[in-house]
């Protein structure tokens, strides 16, 4: 039963990669299956940015992958707006917006031929889209390069237009993968601010990242993954009561990992 | 939704379309073949046919009076030697120096006459003849003095004669000798166009897309993986088929070239609506089973250079196919119409051969688009796969 105000609603959500062999002596086990996501449940409430934290390799990508149903779950199932992941991809998909830095734009086209591409797969209407599109280009600083090819794009610039294109739909629900890695701190700054304007104007947000000042400057609540489990869930202000929300998880992975040489 | 194909279509036309490199790679093909097969037919020409500066020169041993006179009249000098000196001449014609050298027995003639097939114990008197195949002008000299020594050996015990005065015995009409020439290289031809321009495109839309990063941005649209497939394969079917007439176009422009003296017998407007209506459904039907295939190839590849490779197993057999069409007549039982491809092959040398059955054509055709729509539904299959999509 998904309870009120509440937006995404995970339950149980599995997932076991098999490891080629080159991938078994790189993490150095015997071990043919891994184990990305074990029985993670988790749920975000609407309006809220809700940051997913851990060190690399904690499963954080691949909830989110699963979430924005690019994977399948092996097992469970999440609740996104009313539409679940496992039966209704197509709608998910389509309340949705998902950016990570493994989703790339075609070199080929530039900017503005992008966006009225994907503005018509999300079934946008055309005055809709070029209205949105006028808005979110200028805000980005895009329009000075509306028409150069992605591939003469500066890094900084091809991330700010992926990020306009995959919000293209003015979706409610906006997950993004490690939304500032890789970028320059102004082009960061751009991006934070944007997610805290999104919050503003009622969208839920959720975010993965390792960097806690970006939960602490953005998130309203966090869950904490270690090794495929979610350890805690909980609002930023009361996992940040006693203790800094760095401390909280050091505690937190020496309890459940051990020491940090 | 029927617009998210076409938007999927679209976009791939202007991917292609307004890639000057890609543009070239459809394209040069055509020009290739015409500007190869031009030169081919005049190389092959010129290999062939003697040189007209300087009248080929025989050495000759015992030559006689009449035999010498003969292969004058017919342009070839007469260079008398010595017994002795026929080994150097020898050399001369390994070494391309000289043409043509001939031995005849002393007493040639009085041999000869003596001679009787019934009753003569003995074998019949022998000339050597000594060339160099590899130098046109000793090798048309051997060839008249072959062909005239025949004649002369005939002359001398006529009993009968064939087709004397007549010019022209082979009664076949202009329009099936084109025909035939034409059924036996164009579907071959055909099928490594068509072959070439899927194989330039599809490795690129597809493993391209996927080792870029591009295709996973589709997947996260509300777009169908099916509408994806379709859309993909619909558009790379439609340029690989302009690509593919482009270049049977400039075949036919150059085939005359090629053939050289058999050029005055080709002529593609022996063909009517009817024929290049049932060619363009087999080439369509063909180009959409390709494409599938490729597709389905380029979407196991993890990128562009990996799908090249793997494909090549595909070439191979489509290349086999081709030219199976080369040899033997066509197939008039329909159950090889079922087969996909091979089906494509023999509707096309029926077609071009101008004697076909409409009903296995449209078998082939429908047996390529069952296949092609299989195709389709594995493509979606596979763009479903995370494995498959996201394998590093």
């Amino acid at each position: 039963m998904v309870l009120m105000g509440v937006i995404l609603q995970a339950n149980g959500l599995n997932k076991t990669f098999r490891l080629s062999q080159k991938q078994q002596k790189l993490q150095k086990t015997k071990d043919k299956f891994k184990k990305a996501v074990d029985d993670l449940s988790f749920e975000a409430h609407e309006g809220e940015v809700f940051g997913l934290l851990g060190p690399n390799g904690a499963g954080k990508t691949t909830t989110l992958r699963m979430l924005s149903t690019l994977i399948k779950a092996d097992d469970g199932d999440a609740i996104i707006d009313g539409a679940s992941i496992r039966n209704e991809p197509e709608k998910v998909r389509a309340k949705i917006g998902f950016l990570t830095s493994e989703l790339k734009l075609e070199d080929f086209f530039t900017p503005n031929y992008l966006f009225d591409f994907f503005a018509k797969l999300h079934g946008i209407d055309p005055s809709t889209a070029q209205r949105r599109k006028a808005d979110l280009f200028k805000k980005f600083g895009i329009d000075e390069f509306a028409e150069v090819k992605v591939t003469n794009l500066s890094t900084g610039m091809k991330q700010k237009a992926s990020l306009v294109i995959s919000i293209v739909h003015d979706p409610n629900i906006i997950i993004f993968d490690e939304p500032t890695n890789g970028l320059d701190v102004l082009t960061a700054k751009v991006v934070t601010d944007f997610l805290l304007e999104l919050k503003a104007q009622g969208k839920t947000v959720i975010v993965s990242t390792h960097i806690f000042s970006l939960i602490e400057k953005i998130c309203d609540r966090v869950g904490i993954i270690i090794n495929g489990h979610m350890i805690v869930c909980d609002t930023l202000a009361k996992l940040t009561a006693d203790k800094t929300l760095e401390d909280v998880f050091f505690d937190i992975y020496e309890e459940k990992v051990g020491r940090i040489v | 939704m029927k617009s998210n194909i076409v938007a999927v279509m679209k976009k791939e036309f202007s991917r292609f379309v307004g890639d000057r490199r890609m543009i070239v790679m459809l394209l040069l093909p055509a020009v290739l073949i015409y500007v190869v097969y031009s030169f081919m037919g005049v190389a092959m020409q010129s290999l062939t046919s003697p040189d007209t500066d300087h009248n080929p020169v025989a050495y000759t041993v015992n030559i006689p009076d009449t035999i010498a006179m003969l292969a004058q009249t017919a342009g070839i000098e007469i260079e008398r030697i010595g017994s002795g000196e026929a080994a150097g001449i020898k050399d001369k014609i390994t070494g391309k120096a000289a043409d043509l050298l001939m031995v005849f027995p002393a007493d040639f003639d009085a041999q000869v006459a003596s001679y009787d097939v019934q009753t003569s114990n003995a074998p019949a008197p022998n000339i050597e003849i000594y060339y160099n195949s590899t130098v046109p002008n000793s090798l048309s000299s051997y060839n008249i003095m072959i062909s005239m020594l025949d004649a002369y050996e005939s002359s001398l015990a006529n009993k009968f004669d064939i087709n004397r005065g007549i010019a022209d015995s082979d009664l076949v009409t202009a329009e099936d000798l084109s025909a035939s020439i034409i059924s036996t290289l164009m579907p071959m031809l055909m099928l490594m166009f068509l072959y070439s321009g899927c194989a330039g495109l599809a490795p690129e839309s597809i493993s391209g897309e996927k080792e870029r990063g591009t295709l996973a941005t589709l997947l996260v649209t509300p777009l169908k993986r099916s509408q994806l497939a379709a859309g993909k394969i619909f558009s790379l079917c439609i340029l690989a088929f302009i690509s593919g007439l482009i270049t049977a176009f400039s075949t036919i422009l150059s085939l005359p070239n090629l053939m050289g003296a058999a050029k005055d017998y080709i002529d593609a407007g022996i063909y009517g609506a009817r024929d290049y209506m049932f060619l363009a459904f087999v080439i369509l039907s063909t180009v959409l089973l390709m494409v599938a295939l490729i597709s389905i190839i380029s979407a196991f590849s993890k990128s562009v250079k990996e799908a090249n490779a793997a494909v090549m197993p595909l070439m191979v057999i489509i290349m086999l196919i081709g030219v199976s069409g080369m040899f033997g007549s066509t197939h008039t039982e329909l159950v090889y119409y079922l087969i996909p491809l091979y089906g494509s092959v023999q509707s096309m040398s029926g077609v071009f051969a101008l004697d076909y059955n409409g009903l296995n054509i449209v078998v082939s055709c429908i047996s390529n688009l069952v296949f092609a729509g299989i195709g389709v539904f594995a493509l979606t299959k596979m763009f479903n796969s995370e494995k498959i999509m996201f394998s590093k």
